[in-house]
């Protein structure tokens, strides 16, 4: 027979300062611990659904991304030579999608419009609903020649001046006013916090004859990278990136935003291993008597080390879920919006930070086994108390 | 016995507890100075900025807008005397790379004749101004970016020649002739040439472009800049190219904020850090404390005054707290100043080094942790009732 689980969890609360405490160090470890967990996984949820590596992204040679790229007319036209590009079941055209790219500065709702982030305005054809295919119309989409634009959700949520029956200034000279009359899904992918309309017309507004770049998408059969190959080539000249590489390079700066702040954390969670043990020893040094009673009634050495530790994962368990709790608290009242520019797209991406039962318990796993690290040593400490001295001491 | 000897040896008692304590405060502390060094660089830089008294005036719809060559003329127009601005420098973006390589470097043009006198925290001497008038490819550079790529191209030095390509279109690759490293902290990743250099090789492509991106107004007092920060937009108000001003700060904040607020962030580290010190600090004098109430009461019983078993018990958590500083403000320091991240990237992470302003806050931080941490048990031992003290079993 095992130690009964009740002797742990009521050994928590004889010595409550102490419990409380070290409960406080692991919640604020899990707490920023979660944090940081939900930051990463909305990023990489969102870049999950820029990841169709049937679609290429054609850009000028020498540009860093859809934002600073120039695509002449004629340079478009010999994207015709491209085989295997994928074709519109209903009207049969091959789907390439020019598209232009400009930006509009936008204030934070998060921040009242304190604040103001750069969102990119697309200006699409009908080909890029076919070529971008997570982007779905919720309700009313623009009507070609028009000036109206569509918005995308996390857009809409997130910046000011974009809702149904807004009016966005745009253009070369940020004078020609587009109504917002519908809004766009991306299945949570980037496109998500762009802004959407008719190419010809933002091309007038902006006095442009260049796209910004082409997007392709191809067809089943296609060998994206050979055909990225071609593009490069001397026929065509421009520089083609499948969409999941793509975004591999626009996120740089937000993974090594996210590798610094990993990079605190475990260290917090290294530190809280040694808060652990701490007050592990000081628990087992003081129940050496209790132990040796234990012993000389028959629990073995073993039955005392896991039980030691069982009460550790029972503190750091305690410490975690109010970390957790903390945490969800933190984003339901400071806002759970963040957004991030693009390493050279010069426009934004914004996502929401969420925890998911798998963080939660990712994040109670983890420091399960923080706790055990930390007790061990005194686990160790406590199975191998001298019963005959112990039991004699004062 | 001195009451030091009977510090020391209560540290030295109970070794395990004071090494997990000193561990697990060192590994907080050595993020939190390094925390503390990116907040105290830009608010180092901040003032700089504030003193340079820069207004930024761009175009409302974003910073990629252009604004007319012109806007220049405007905006001299409404100081004619001089008496409230110096001089306005208009600055075009070149976003310009070195071939074949992956960052690229905030390169700008700027207007030749007043970027002297905008930019003074350049520091050019006569000798380097007339260098920089005399010779139309002339560049200064700040010294992260001739640092990093010193030791790989040559010519990143004074008299040297260096290419970079630029990144938006028409994508020019230029050669410059650098007269200048800046040493200025908030100038360490920026690259500025003479923009009529620009538009001259804009000429030879076929481009007439002689747009501006952002034009820096230089004022002469805190004032002035408040008043023209408002005079500048009234103007433009209602034209075809409405404006925003910014100070020099506001302006890099919009930046800071959209590329994720690493420095909101660091001080959420930093406060998360003290909250997790001060637990751990607590937690191990309660510990201590209650081990040795009997001990305490056997001082109080021979004569010890209760105000030096205070200092005794008080003094031990400030011995714990500084131990603890030391062992994890010494090897951060080392690392950051060895390894210099200015090297990586833009604004604020360029501006990382620790100042001996960081290590001060670091250490009267951990000091004032260990004294609150301390506090709660020296005042226990100052009330022990000794006779209660003494009858208590265990």
């Amino acid at each position: 027979m095992a130690l009964p689980l009740s002797y742990n969890w009521r050994n928590l609360f004889v010595r409550k300062t102490t419990t409380l405490l070290t409960c406080l160090v692991i919640a604020t470890v899990v707490g920023v611990f979660t944090w940081l967990v939900g930051f990463a996984g909305a990023l990489n949820r969102s870049l999950s659904y820029a990841n169709d590596a049937h679609k290429l992204i054609v850009l000028k040679q020498g540009a860093t991304s859809e934002t600073n790229s120039a695509i002449l007319p004629e340079d478009y036209n010999k994207l015709s030579q491209v085989q295997d590009v994928a074709v519109n079941p209903k009207t049969g055209e091959p789907l390439r999608s020019p598209e232009m790219i400009v930006q509009v500065s936008l204030p934070r709702r998060r921040d009242n419009g304190t604040t103001f982030a750069n969102v990119a305005v697309r200006g699409v054809t009908d080909a890029a609903f076919g070529v971008h295919r997570n982007v779905k119309l919720l309700g009313k989409g623009f009507s070609s020649g028009s000036m109206e634009v569509i918005v995308g959700e996390q857009a809409a949520k997130q910046f000011g001046g974009v809702q149904i029956g807004d009016t966005i200034n745009l253009g070369y000279s940020g004078n020609r006013g587009y109504k917002v009359v519908g809004y766009f899904s991306a299945n949570g992918g980037p496109m998500e916090t762009e802004i959407w309309g008719p190419l010809t017309t933002l091309m007038n507004s902006y006095n442009r004859n260049m796209y910004s770049s082409v997007n392709v998408l191809l067809n089943d059969k296609a060998d994206p990278d050979k055909v990225a190959k071609f593009v490069q080539g001397p026929s065509v000249d421009l520089n083609a990136q499948t969409e999941p590489a793509y975004w591999y390079d626009q996120s740089k700066n937000i993974r090594i935003y996210l590798g610094i702040v990993g990079g605190l954390v475990s260290i917090m969670c290294v530190a809280a291993i040694f808060a652990i043990a701490n007050t592990m020893y000081a628990t087992v040094a003081g129940r050496t008597r209790e132990f040796a009673m234990l012993r000389t009634i028959g629990f073995s050495k073993n039955q005392i080390l896991l039980s030691v530790v069982i009460e550790a994962v029972f503190l750091a368990l305690l410490g975690g879920a109010m970390g957790c709790i903390a945490c969800e608290a933190w984003l339901v009242l400071a806002g759970n919006t963040k957004d991030m520019f693009g390493a050279t797209t010069f426009t934004t991406m914004a996502f929401e930070i969420k925890l998911t039962p798998y963080m939660v318990v990712g994040a109670l796993l983890l420091v399960a086994g923080v706790a055990v690290l930390g007790a061990l040593p005194p686990a160790v400490r406590a199975s191998r108390v001298h019963v005959i001295d112990a039991l004699r001491e004062p | 016995m001195t009451i030091a000897y009977v510090m020391m040896q209560n540290l030295r008692r109970n070794r395990t507890r004071t090494a997990l304590t000193i561990i697990a405060f060192a590994l907080p502390m050595a993020i939190f100075v390094a925390a503390i060094s990116l907040v105290v660089a830009l608010i180092e830089i901040n003032a700089i900025s504030a003193r340079e008294l820069r207004l930024g005036v761009h175009h409302k719809t974003t910073l990629v807008n252009p604004l007319p060559e012109g806007t220049r003329r405007k905006i001299e127009a409404l100081d004619p005397g001089g008496k409230r601005l110096t001089a306005v420098c208009g600055m075009r973006w070149f976003g310009g790379k070195i071939p074949n390589e992956s960052g690229t470097i905030q390169s700008l043009a700027a207007d030749a004749d007043t970027f002297p006198r905008v930019y003074s925290d350049a520091e050019l001497t006569p000798a380097e101004i007339e260098a920089w008038n005399r010779d139309r490819a002339a560049a200064v550079v700040g010294a992260g970016v001739a640092e990093t790529y010193g030791s790989k191209y040559s010519g990143w030095k004074p008299g040297g020649r260096v290419v970079l390509k630029s990144t938006v279109p028409p994508y020019l690759e230029l050669e410059f002739h650098i007269v200048k490293v800046m040493q200025a902290k908030g100038q360490a990743n920026v690259f500025y040439f003479r923009r009529d250099y620009l538009t001259e090789s804009f000429k030879t492509a076929g481009i007439d472009s002689p747009d501006c991106n952002i034009f820096w107004v230089k004022c002469n007092d805190a004032a002035s800049l408040a008043a023209l920060q408002r005079e500048i937009d009234q103007t433009f108000a209602n034209s075809p190219n409405e404006t925003k001003s910014e100070d020099e700060n506001t302006f890099r904040a919009g930046f800071t904020q959209a590329l994720g607020n690493l420095p909101g962030l660091m001080r959420a580290m930093a406060i998360v850090v003290v909250v997790i010190i001060a637990l751990v600090a607590g937690n191990t004098m309660m510990m201590s404390f209650r081990e040795r109430t009997r001990e305490l009461a056997v001082f109080k019983a021979i004569g010890f005054q209760s105000w030096r078993i205070f200092f005794v018990v008080l003094t031990e958590s400030l011995l714990l707290a500084l131990l603890g500083a030391l062992i994890g403000i010494v090897p951060t320091t080392l690392f950051l100043l060895s390894f210099p991240i200015r090297r990586m990237g833009y604004l604020p992470i360029s501006a990382l080094t620790v100042s001996p302003w960081a290590v001060v806050i670091s250490v009267v931080i951990a000091l004032i942790v260990g004294f609150a941490a301390g506090l709660w048990p020296a005042y226990q031992a100052l009330r022990l009732k000794t006779v209660d003290a003494l009858r208590r079993v265990g």
